[in-house]
């Protein structure tokens, strides 16, 4: 607190909203410029990922006539996303900037983003019609899919071996599995509660229960479904019966959980892997993947990440800026480079054939996990689609399944405080909602 | 008429002198502050206007208070300034009595190594907030913290992270980060008590603590007020401490504090609302440091 942080701080706050007169006012014209100089067209991309820088250096070198200036940003979710909403507003956003698919929507009613539908149409087969839904609506497209994150199930196969318990393939055997786990080892759980908003929302994605859709001209929010009540109501079940462990999403106590085998397994997306290999190193080998479980029989998989490049309002070179962001989800050096520094699964269906996928990894037992993903990412719920305040909607579910683990809430009380979060925020920014 | 014609070309010159030296600070103060707080003023009186999806982009209309009337009649807000003040209350009595009484150590003339000390007493304020919150997080946190660990051993269930137990949690982190840097300021107009005051009270028999609190305290009342006027500015704009330690706290809401509401309306690209919610959070600012002033000047008289 006291006065010169606090203030700073403050200040950062008041400066936000005023960042067109202050700061950044320098590079207007080359984001959008160059189109009419004769030069090469020049075309501004911001993100965060690593191996972006490289797959643009790989591209400039070999288009001589299209060039891109990649610039990193602070990740989206950490301030990235502020930083192109503020330079939107002041007329300096870059012609290209990455955007996870749960923000896609935010941006796209904030109307900051280009229809590109006419130079994607030819590549349309390159991406299922799931993933094309996330970076447009009504079958128009703003941008090109860079990767995606169907949900698997992580689990220590040791330990589900040495107890004689079956892999899960259903939620209904995942929760007999469960008490299995409790009853072989009194202090272990079989998984955390998913408290984090954005991993649970690829839980409500697989069991068809959306919170968002588009009714004509105006948004329809659903959180508080009775879709959405199944699922919600499935992990309350977990909770309240003592199967799971309530640990705070990414917290150093999970790590040390899986690690101590503690915790038996993670259903989470393919960016798991990594979380889960960098943070629990000392059980290396044991863990493997399976299938996500299903609801019944019904065969869909939830998502929960993945991100695009989208085209900006502003952009002066839309079909250049297109073209390169094709190239970048679709090319065979572009994507290995990707796949290689950022682990990234592709989103397009010639990047999902590349070789690096088959990989087998050393810290799951020498599994080639990837290919599992692989064929799962072609099952992911396509009725799901992301609302224009997400962030309005993520903060008020995260705030409401914070409060889970005290017990003060329930996950039905989360969705409950989001929905009428969501409404007021989207009403207040003058959307039309239907009820 | 002749005093002013001989005047006007002296004050012009003076100006001219005093310029190089002001302007710099002037055009920064300008540039940095001004213009932003006038902006997000300007912002607050206007609204987004969409249609159906707001595919269409986004129109800017004039709002008059509307913006205002939405940050009164947000609960979320109302509670944030209601959390601040509670810590306010119970905290910036706490670290500035602390402060005092280090100080009047410190300067105390019995005392030794008060040099060791009054470096000591600072090195808190000399970590960034954020470290500190960090580190405190980790002493916190329910599964790693030893201290919750150490009651766990002998039977007795604490935790530091319950909704009840956070905005003391928070005090806590700001006492020991800001106790130190009060302590100097104190000790600094400690300093300038003059010495032959203090001998005419030892000369009276007034000396030890019944010498500091009847004769020193008083005479350094600017600068207690300062340092109080300090805390209550520095606790409404609390930010850091409540944001790191949403990470092992999630019941922690995200509109804990109120520069945190304002945050969470920017990140839901509601800028207008921001704008509002920040001239509000600041006006309440003013208006409570010019009360604290007023309160303890007449206190003086």
């Amino acid at each position: 607190m006291l006065n010169r942080k606090a203030r700073l701080t403050a200040a950062a706050v008041v400066a936000a909203t005023g960042i067109a007169l202050t700061g950044c006012a320098g590079d207007t014209g080359a984001s959008t410029g160059g189109a009419s100089t004769g030069g090469p067209a020049q075309i501004t991309f911001w993100g965060w990922a690593a191996g972006y820088d490289k797959s643009v250096a790989l591209w400039n070198e070999s288009h001589p006539d299209i060039q891109v200036k990649y610039e990193t940003i602070t990740n989206g979710g950490a301030g990235g996303y502020d930083k192109m909403l503020a330079a939107a507003k002041a007329g300096t956003a870059p012609c290209l900037a990455q955007i996870g698919y749960e923000t896609f929507s935010s941006f796209l009613a904030a109307g900051l983003l280009q229809d590109v539908s006419q130079y994607v149409k030819p590549q349309h087969a390159e991406f299922p019609e799931w993933v094309w839904g996330n970076v447009g609506v009504d079958g128009a497209a703003y941008g090109v899919p860079v990767d995606t994150a169907p949900m698997g199930m992580f689990y220590r196969s040791d330990l589900f071996t040495a107890a004689k318990i079956a892999v899960p393939k259903t939620w209904e055997e995942f929760k007999t599995a469960a008490a299995a786990v409790k009853a072989a080892d009194p202090k272990a759980r079989i998984m955390n509660l998913p408290t984090d908003p954005y991993l649970y929302a690829g839980f409500a994605w697989q069991g068809g229960a959306p919170w968002f859709g588009v009714n004509g001209d105006a948004w329809t929010v659903s959180l508080d479904s009775a879709a959405n009540s199944t699922v919600a109501g499935y992990w309350q079940g977990l909770f309240d019966q003592d199967l799971v462990t309530s640990y705070p999403a990414f917290d150093a106590a999970l790590f040390s959980a899986w690690n101590s085998g503690e915790v038996w397994a993670e259903v989470g997306p393919v960016w798991s892997a990594s979380l889960i290999r960098d943070n629990a190193a000392k059980s290396a080998g044991k863990w493997a993947v399976a299938p996500m479980p299903r609801w019944g029989t019904d065969d869909s998989v939830g998502n929960s990440g993945g991100s695009a490049t989208a085209v900006m309002k502003g952009c002066a070179n839309p079909k250049e800026a297109t073209e390169f962001a094709m190239w970048m989800s679709t090319d065979d050096k572009s994507v290995s480079n990707l796949i290689e520094s950022a682990a990234i699964l592709p989103a397009s269906t010639s990047g999902l054939a590349n070789a690096a996928l088959d990989a087998p990894e050393s810290y799951y037992g020498g599994q080639a996990i990837y290919q599992v993903f692989r064929s799962e990412s072609a099952k992911v719920n396509s009725n799901w689609r992301w609302g224009p305040v997400m962030s309005t909607t993520a903060a008020a579910l995260g705030d409401g399944l914070g409060k889970v683990p005290t017990k003060s809430a329930t996950f039905q009380d989360a969705l409950s405080g989001a929905q009428t979060d969501t409404v007021s925020a989207l009403e207040a920014q003058g959307f039309s909602v239907s009820k | 008429m002749s005093p002013l014609t001989i005047q006007r070309p002296s004050r012009r010159r003076e100006l001219r002198r005093a310029a190089p030296f002001v302007l710099p600070f002037l055009l920064l103060f300008v540039v940095v502050y001004l213009v932003p707080t006038g902006y997000s003023v300007v912002q607050s009186f206007f609204a987004v206007k969409r249609s159906g999806l707001g595919l269409g982009g986004a129109e800017t209309v004039f709002a008059g208070l509307g913006n205002y009337v939405r940050v009164f009649q947000d609960g979320d807000f109302i509670a944030s300034v209601g959390r601040v003040t509670f810590i306010g209350v119970i905290q910036v009595p706490v670290m500035l009595g602390i402060a005092l009484v280090l100080a009047l150590l410190i300067d105390s003339s019995v005392s030794t190594g008060r040099k060791f000390f009054r470096v000591a007493y600072f090195v808190p304020y000399g970590l960034p907030g954020v470290i500190a919150a960090l580190v405190w997080s980790f002493l916190y946190a329910p599964s790693l913290s030893p201290i919750t660990g150490f009651f766990a051993s002998i039977g007795v269930d604490v935790s530091f992270v319950t909704d009840g137990a956070l905005p003391f949690s928070i005090a806590n982190i700001l006492t020991w980060a800001w106790t130190g840097y009060n302590t100097i300021l104190i000790f600094a107009a400690l300093q300038a008590v003059p010495a032959e005051t203090m001998e005419a009270a030892a000369i009276d028999g007034c000396s030890g603590w019944k010498a500091a609190l009847l004769i020193k305290v008083p005479l350094i009342r600017p600068a207690l007020l300062l340092t109080l006027v300090f805390s209550v500015i520095g606790t409404f704009q609390l930010y850091n401490e409540p944001v790191t330690m949403k990470s092992v706290a999630p019941n922690l809401p995200s509109t804990y504090t109120p520069i945190m509401a304002a945050l969470r309306s920017l990140s839901g690209n509601d800028f207008n609302y921001a704008a509002a919610q920040s001239v509000v959070l600041g006006a309440l600012i003013c208006v409570v440091s010019v009360l604290v002033f007023r309160a303890s000047a007449r206190r003086v008289d």
